[in-house]
């Protein structure tokens, strides 16, 4: 759940990475961190496997400035995306404030991305929060792939985005749509807080 | 040293803490890892490395006490070799936090750490305010403002 403080005016916003395994999650921070200058960003911090799975969470923090007097920052969080590893997946969405759905783009992974939208639906419900209420935005990764080998983004909307949540192509490795994509949740998890907060 | 609080109740506990448990760093956070108060960090951003870290070592235990049957464990404590680190959950008004203690081990000890966190936390949960966050209206241009932000840090 954000924290914004009236007081100090300053708001912290927790921004989860979900996806399958491989779709891309770690190298869209990987590309944010290289992309952010210095003074606005953190340390990265991967827990990751021997062999670079992430085993626990990616975490950066970046520091937006002042949007209307408020000192922003984000918190951007990767889960594992392994199957074997659900039990820390769902700590890391504990307190989120806008997930990105990282999708693999290659048509044989499609059962995989709708395994893992039905896991996030589950989590989250599992931390009392209906998926429908959460601020959302698909990411379809790897779309810099052969076009034989790959869904198109009209394609994985119709199979994946139930929502009409904003839905961004990718190619993460090269930046391409990483930052729209980040943008995107952005504004909808500001939007969201914003509108909240004159209730 | 610095001391600061995004929640100002929280100040004057950990002010006192701080000094008497004479701990490098405190941090207090929410379980999901967003930083309430702190002391001794210099840069904001370090500071939520370090709560990150923290809430995910609580979350991760907690998850084991549950898989063990029994209540979350009260604390976590390791030792290296210059420092100590301390970690604890309890809960408030506000719901569950977590602070987060690193000390030297040549001027405190755990046992200090110990002795004064539980003092910590009986100030932090008199001082904790019992009603709800009061909203105020966030400025109408904030979406614009916010994607002209959002352009300038990705320079764009």
């Amino acid at each position: 759940m954000s924290l914004v403080n009236f007081t100090t005016r300053e708001i912290t916003c927790k921004i989860v990475y979900y996806g399958p395994g491989r779709s891309g999650k770690t190298t869209n921070l990987h590309y944010v961190y290289g992309r952010v200058p210095d003074a606005r960003r953190g340390r990265m911090v991967s827990l990751a496997t021997q062999t670079d799975r992430t085993l626990f969470f990616d975490f950066l923090p970046i520091d937006l400035g002042q949007i209307s007097g408020f000192a922003t920052r984000f918190q951007l969080y990767t889960v594992p995306g392994q199957v074997y590893y659900n039990a820390t997946r769902r700590l890391v969405l504990q307190g989120a404030d806008g997930v990105v759905f990282v999708a693999d783009s290659q048509a044989r992974q499609l059962d995989e991305n709708l395994e893992s939208l039905q896991n996030l639906q589950s989590n989250l419900l599992e931390h009392g929060v209906d998926v429908r209420t959460m601020p959302l935005a698909m990411q379809y990764n790897k779309q810099d792939l052969p076009r034989e080998l790959i869904l198109s983004p009209a394609d994985l909307d119709d199979a994946l985005n139930f929502r009409s949540v904003p839905s961004f192509a990718a190619d993460a490795l090269h930046g391409v749509g990483v930052f729209e994509t980040l943008k995107g949740i952005s504004e909808l998890v500001l939007k969201r807080l914003a509108a909240g907060s004159t209730a | 040293m610095t001391t600061r609080a995004v929640e100002a109740w929280t100040l004057q506990p950990l002010v006192k803490f701080a000094k008497e448990a004479e701990a490098r760093l405190v941090l207090v956070m929410t379980s999901a890892g967003q930083v309430m108060a702190q002391h001794g960090f210099s840069r904001a951003v370090e500071v939520m490395a370090a709560a990150a870290l923290g809430a995910a070592i609580i979350a991760s235990t907690a998850e084991m006490a549950k898989e063990l049957k029994q209540p979350p464990f009260a604390a976590l404590t390791h030792q290296g070799e210059r420092h100590g680190i301390f970690l604890a959950g309890f809960g408030t008004a506000r719901g569950m936090l977590v602070a987060l203690v690193v000390y030297d081990l040549d001027v405190s000890s755990v046992g200090l750490v110990q002795l004064f966190f539980e003092q910590l936390v009986a100030e932090l949960q008199a001082a904790c305010p019992t009603e709800g966050v009061p909203k105020q209206v966030l400025a109408a241009d904030f979406e614009r403002e916010l994607s002209d932000s959002l352009n300038t840090l990705f320079g764009r």
